[in-house]
């Protein structure tokens, strides 16, 4: 197992740096650079911006700055970010924690929710309630994120029961604890069920779809047939082999977390990646996008290490194949 | 007992004595009176600052917050000239007697930093010869250097600073009198280059801002909110007395759609809103029932305009474009009052020159050269220029070639977009083809710095005084890329380089002006310069929006107190914040 996941990981190593490489000069063919707001600042001189080309390393070759950006990342030096003239990390841990909150709590609700209600759906198959959940997964999925958000902050205005966008209220930092915790599902609940709505009605059609297949396997049958409780064959048995599917999506969702929601982020005013990155790929900050497409690639690698370990532990035949 | 009786009174009168010794500087004494202290004024932007160090920041989303803890020598007026009384009691220029120009100014004592530290012309010395002599800025220190490119020689006696520049040189209320100046004692050891200066004052080193101007900023939550806090040591007071800024606190929430910005505002969690002018009549309509005061300001001073390449790669483009009569058919071509009466619910106005109506330099004369809406105007100047058009009712010039262009802008630029969108279809009546295709702000900036494209919309932004963008207007400028001179760009060919008689004035006056001190004298160049572009439409304006703001009218603003409209001269969606210092909330 040990010798597998390190393996896994020494693998990871070309991947990470293809990715690094082709980000690098798909960005490199993006017409311009970071300079050109300077560009046409009518007050900065020619002379200044070939000054300042050279300051950012600009006036070098694509391939030069590649291996430079390479050779310091070995050392350990990310780069800095052109726009905020800090370090890219400290840049992207400055957005990190919103993204993650927003995330972490966007996947247990799509998960917490999705799987029960697929299981539901699938025990109640083409009853009312299967019919019901069915719709309602379908509309969510089909109101774009972009419009769901603006209704949402409408209602939001018009009630005053949710806040207008953003991630704290102006008080927050005189709160007691728990009404800082309180504040956040406050602040969260927006974003959450315009995301959670979109990927919920997935993951409930996944489940409900593994369901029913491993429910109408031989084994099943052969279960009730031999008098098992039909709660002990659902839970026991065909759940447990139902939801293999569902934990390897498991292994792009740690990414997709991290990945940020983009537009939902935008409209909501939520301080994460997502925002962050779209700013800095308009601005061509190379090192901020590329440090931030880095993070993403490992955590890919990493979400999808833990999915297959979760597999094992779920899945004897898996586990034997690892450990061969 | 009794010594160390007499010990402790002592020490209590010593005490009391300090504490009497407040803070008591010359005061500045505001034009304002009747002002309540306190409150927090809630205002709403779109990003949050990138840098806090006012030498690097590029972005409005930056200056916009780091300009409220400015301090200058000179403050700038209503009509955004350096007219105003700040750091400087006292200021004047004179000419010297070998045929220089002599800026001197007599700094105010007493005056401090936001953390106590006294602030003093060692401050002004330590900025201009550390920061801006040996240029570690991001705009570089052109701008302080007289037509020769020398930077003036600075010099103090006791209070009194002085830059004697060895030529005439105009702008040294301006430059000199207005740059930031920054505290020695917190940044001595920064200065060392350009690359150690550039990462000072991130939006990591808050703690370690140290202001002269009214607010500094105290605290930012990344992509939430920043928080600005009165500078406890301010130097200046209100007429009855009571020492500025009015407001406690300035909270910039960070709403990135601007949408929800207006819902925000509409929920009375925002105190000011610069609405767009489509959403205008809607919140209007609610001003009375939500008691807000609604302001429709001058024109905004940028204005997009239509550049066509006078070098263009292909030769046949370029006849085109070097052609008076078809540019000058564009400009009547392009109905502008629809354009402002349709997108912009008649908040708008046509613009013809490269000065709004709303500059100090303005020419209302321009308004007289008639560039009003009409096609007929616009086909005979076509006819005129040498072009016709075929059966198909396609314009054709001279050796019969289809006149057919590419337009570009970036197209996140919704204005621009517009326009663009609109030109297309009025110049599809004159039989002209423009192939839109809208691009990305580095690709726009990329082809215009090459020779591949023919005509691109853009607005570029500066001082209000036109001698700010002599880069722009020199022939051989670093922007004037319309035009660009061989001399720049090594891609134009000498022998094919065409030089417009306009242009070539225009050169001259640019170069002239720099060292005309008469304000009558050079107010004749800026109206010659304004004329020159309009007459031969060198760049075709368009239109500019006015300046929308709505507020609470519990919030009092200098400038509508006083003038009865907002600044023009702020920041494009809240001008307002133009003195902020003298703002008030009930």
């Amino acid at each position: 197992m040990l010798k597998y996941i390190v393996r896994r990981l020494i693998l990871a190593i070309p991947v990470l740096l293809g990715v690094s490489v082709i980000s690098f000069f798909v960005m490199q063919l993006a017409p311009g650079d970071f300079l050109d707001t300077y560009r046409i600042n009518p007050n900065i001189s020619r002379e200044k911006i070939q000054e300042l080309e050279t300051l950012y390393g600009l006036d070098k070759n694509p391939v030069t700055q590649y291996f430079l950006w390479l050779g310091n990342i070995l050392q350990g030096d990310w780069g800095y970010s052109f726009v905020y003239k800090i370090d890219v990390w400290q840049v992207l841990l400055r957005r990190l924690e919103a993204t993650l909150l927003l995330g972490v709590t966007t996947f247990i609700f799509t998960w917490g929710i999705g799987i029960p209600l697929g299981i539901t759906a699938a025990l109640h198959q083409y009853k009312f309630t299967d019919q019901a959940l069915s719709t309602i997964g379908l509309i969510g999925i089909s109101i774009p994120n972009f419009f769901f958000a603006l209704l949402w902050l409408m209602w939001a205005a018009n009630t005053g029961i949710f806040p207008i966008g953003g991630m704290l209220s102006r008080e927050f930092a005189n709160f007691p604890w728990y009404k800082q915790i309180g504040d956040f599902f406050w602040h969260v609940a927006g974003p959450v069920i315009t995301l959670g709505t979109a990927s919920l009605a997935g993951t409930m059609r996944i489940m409900r779809g593994q369901m029913l297949d491993e429910m109408n396997q031989d084994y099943a049958e052969f279960a009730r047939a031999k008098g098992m409780p039909s709660d002990v064959v659902i839970y026991k048995h065909t759940l447990r082999n139902a939801i293999n599917p569902v934990i390897t999506s498991l292994g792009f969702s740690l990414s997709a977390i991290l990945g940020g929601a983009l537009i939902t982020e935008y409209v909501f005013s939520w301080p994460g990646l997502g925002s962050l990155m779209r700013d800095a790929i308009f601005q061509q900050d190379i090192y901020l996008v590329m440090a931030n497409l880095l993070l993403q690639g490992i955590l890919l690698i990493v979400g999808n290490l833990i999915a297959d370990i979760l597999l094992a532990a779920s899945d004897p035949r898996v586990r034997l194949r690892m450990s061969a | 007992m009794r010594k160390l009786l007499v010990l402790l009174v002592v020490a209590l009168c010593t005490l009391t004595i300090f504490a009497q010794q407040a803070y008591n500087p010359e005061w500045l004494i505001a034009d304002v009176e009747g002002g309540q202290r306190g409150g927090t004024l809630y205002l709403a932007t779109t990003s949050g600052p990138k840098t806090l160090n006012t030498y690097w920041a590029q972005e409005t989303s930056s200056s916009i917050i780091i300009n409220q803890g400015d301090v200058s020598l000179l403050g700038s007026d209503f009509y955004g000239q350096p007219t105003q009384p700040s750091l400087a009691k006292d200021w004047g220029v004179e000419r010297t007697e070998d045929g220089g120009t002599l800026y001197w100014f007599e700094m105010r004592e007493g005056v401090r930093w936001s953390d106590g530290h006294p602030l003093t012309v060692d401050d002004v010395i330590f900025t201009w010869e550390k920061i801006i002599v040996p240029d570690l800025t991001a705009d570089g220190n052109d701008v302080y250097m007289d037509s020769e490119g020398n930077l003036p020689e600075l010099t103090v006696e006791g209070n009194r600073i002085m830059f004697k520049y060895p030529t005439v040189f105009r702008f040294g209320l301006e430059t000199v009198g207005g740059f930031a100046i920054m505290p020695k004692h917190v940044l001595e050891d920064k200065v060392t280059d350009a690359e150690t200066f550039q990462s000072t004052w991130t939006v990591e080193q808050i703690d370690q801002l140290v202001v002269g101007g009214p607010f500094k900023v105290t605290e930012y939550i990344e992509g939430v909110r920043v928080v600005l806090e009165r500078n406890p040591y301010y130097f200046e007071r209100s007429k009855d007395g009571v020492q500025l800024p009015y407001l406690d606190r300035i909270v910039f929430e960070i709403v990135t759609d601007t949408n929800v910005a207006r819902l925000r505002f509409e929920a009375g969690e925002i105190d000011m809103h610069g609405p767009q002018a489509k959403d205008f009549p809607a919140l209007r309509a609610q001003a009375d029932e939500k008691g807000w005061n609604v302001i429709v300001g001058p024109a905004t001073a940028g204005s997009n305009f239509v550049a066509f390449n006078f070098n263009a790669a292909d030769p046949v483009h370029r006849e085109w474009f070097r052609n008076d009569n078809f540019r000058k058919a564009v400009a009547y071509a392009f109905d502008k009052q629809t354009i402002i009466e349709t997108l912009y619910n008649g908040l708008g106005v046509p613009v013809y020159g490269p000065r709004t109506n709303s500059s100090a330099f303005y020419n209302p004369e321009i308004e007289n050269l008639g560039y009003r809406y009409s096609l007929v105007t616009a086909q005979r100047l076509l006819r005129e220029g040498g072009f016709t058009w075929n059966n198909r009712g396609q314009l054709v010039d001279w050796n019969g070639n289809v006149v057919e262009f590419e337009l570009n802008t970036n197209g996140e630029n919704v204005m621009r977009n517009e326009i663009a969108v609109i030109l297309v279809d009025s110049l599809a009546k004159l039989g002209i083809k423009v192939n839109y295709r809208p691009v990305q702000f580095n690709a726009m900036v990329q082809r215009m710095y090459s020779e591949n494209w023919d005509a691109i919309i853009i607005g570029l932004v500066g001082g209000d005084d036109p001698g700010w963008s002599t880069n722009v207007w020199l022939l051989d400028g670093g922007l004037h890329f319309w035009n660009w001179s061989p001399e720049v760009m090594d891609w134009v060919d000498p022998n094919e380089y065409f030089v417009h008689p306009a242009e070539k004035r225009i050169d001259e006056i640019m170069r002239v002006q720099r060292s005309i001190l008469d304000k009558d004298e050079l107010q004749k160049l800026w109206d010659e310069w304004q004329m020159l572009i309009s007459e031969n439409q060198i760049l075709v304006y368009t239109i500019s929006q006015n300046y929308l703001n709505m507020h609470k009218n519990t919030l009092h603003l200098y400038p509508v107190e006083k003038y009865g409209t907002i600044n023009p001269y702020g920041y494009s969606y809240s001008p307002g914040l133009w003195k902020i210092e003298y703002a008030w909330k009930e």
